[in-house]
């Protein structure tokens, strides 16, 4: 959850970087537009990471338990989530061009995307509850990292995962179509002004 | 009393400019009812469940008051803001007594509490049913002490603070202190049980007992959910002591440090 909303902010820099005339200065850079969006998708990543590392380490030391092998390939989907849900920011602050907007908007996803996962609760009371938010819940990149951690924990009484492969994979969709999808829409969307 | 008016009106106007973040603050407490509490009525125990019957019931007036907290608290956001930025100088200039300024400020900030909190209070009759009119004049009064009591807390930790991230850092401490050692999410009864059983310290009780988000909410829920406990005119009490305490200890020190330079 913190992960996810740490990315998030990455899109707010774009915001203050407009206002503030920062973004012309950068598209004078001598870098492609592709580059810069990788770089900044992988900066936004890094810095939540960096963020939610005490995080990480305090519910470790809760848990008292790990499995080095499961953890390294955990955090490494963690990396690869973080840098998606910056790539979707960004590419939503870059689409819309308006503060406001994508304000209401990344309120509203945080709400319902968190809420629709199993961040905070398993998928088969959220499924118990409501089929429909068990169907979302079940292909949310958030329940994807979430499960993957608990897994790389190597601890079975919180381990929900039968097959990390297929959510390793649904992270991985959603870090390659927000990157590379990001990167053809910040190329196109970038220049022209029009940010309010 | 104008002069209070104008005030109130400014205020209100600034509240407006924040319209979209509102309605995503709006919608992130009505996710919070309509996918986690759900979604926690199938997790509580048997136990907790003779008690409040479902969460989502139990829930709907903590996120009423939850609502009221963090709208009413925003006001100091915006006097901290003033502080640094120096539009108080500006604010001190105008042809108004320092204490009706310091009121005024005090009040709107409970007042917006209000506004943002009516429709989540709204849905929760929606859900669990209407209070009789008296119960409703009580539920209404009650709240307004208890966020014109939060916003002069707000404004006393904002004229304290001369920067952002410390009034960020102190926001945040008061924020999770109160919402979380309160009735607001689990009943007082648990929390009490855990202190008994050593699991929960004694100091930490004693808040959740006596904080006005626990009173207020447990308030609601005694006109609201049928066996639920019984109302306690200590809660009202409680809440009035609280709120008595921070809108003149805020509007004193609003008063007073405003002026330094």
């Amino acid at each position: 959850m913190t992960l996810y909303s740490a990315a998030i902010f990455i899109g707010f820099d774009i915001y203050e970087e407009a206002e503030h005339g920062v973004f012309e200065y950068l598209l004078s850079l001598p870098v492609s537009r592709r580059q810069l969006v990788i770089g900044r998708s992988i900066g936004g990543g890094i810095r939540s990471f960096i963020y939610v590392g005490p995080l990480i380490a305090i519910s470790l030391y809760v848990i008292g338990s790990l499995n080095p092998l499961w953890f390294l390939i955990s955090l490494f989907a963690l990396f690869l989530f973080s840098f998606g849900v910056s790539g979707m920011s960004i590419t939503i602050a870059v689409l819309i061009k308006s503060s406001d907007r994508f304000d209401i908007l990344m309120g509203v996803l945080d709400a319902l995307i968190v809420r629709l996962s199993t961040a905070m609760y398993p998928l088969a009371i959220v499924q118990a509850a409501n089929p429909f938010y068990g169907g979302v819940a079940s292909f949310n990149p958030v329940t994807f990292a979430a499960d993957l951690f608990r897994w790389g924990t190597g601890v079975p009484e919180i381990i929900t995962l039968k097959n990390p492969l297929l959510p390793f994979l649904g992270i991985i969709a959603f870090f390659a179509f927000f990157t590379f999808v990001g990167i053809i829409i910040y190329e196109r969307h970038i220049e022209g002004g029009g940010w309010q | 009393m104008k002069a209070i008016l104008y005030i109130l009106e400014h205020d209100f106007r600034n509240f407006f400019r924040y319209k979209w973040w509102l309605v995503g603050l709006v919608s992130m407490n009505l996710a919070d009812l309509f996918i986690m509490a759900i979604v926690y009525n199938h997790m509580i125990s048997q136990a907790i469940a003779q008690e409040i019957k479902s969460y989502f019931n139990f829930f709907a007036p903590g996120l009423a008051v939850t609502g009221l907290f963090a709208s009413a608290f925003m006001i100091g956001r915006e006097i901290n803001m003033e502080r640094r930025r120096e539009v108080h100088h500006y604010m001190l200039s105008l042809p108004m007594t320092r204490l009706e300024l310091a009121i005024g400020r005090v009040l709107s900030g409970g007042l917006r509490g209000m506004l943002y909190m009516s429709p989540l209070l709204l849905t929760c009759f929606v859900f669990l049913g209407f209070p009789t009119i008296w119960e409703l004049l009580l539920i209404l009064a009650v709240l307004f002490l208890l966020a014109t009591g939060i916003s002069g807390l707000s404004i006393s930790i904002a004229v304290s603070t001369s920067s952002l991230e410390k009034f960020i850092t102190a926001r945040g401490l008061v924020y999770y202190t109160l919402f979380f050692c309160s009735s607001v999410f689990y009943p007082l009864s648990l929390i009490q049980q855990l202190g008994r059983d050593g699991k929960f310290p004694a100091a930490l009780v004693t808040l959740a007992e006596i904080n006005p988000l626990s009173n207020a909410s447990d308030m609601i829920r005694s006109f609201l959910i049928p066996n639920y406990q019984v109302f306690s005119p200590a809660s009202v009490i409680s809440i009035l002591f609280f709120s008595t305490i921070f809108t003149f200890g805020a509007a004193f020190a609003y008063m007073k440090i405003i002026e330094r330079t």
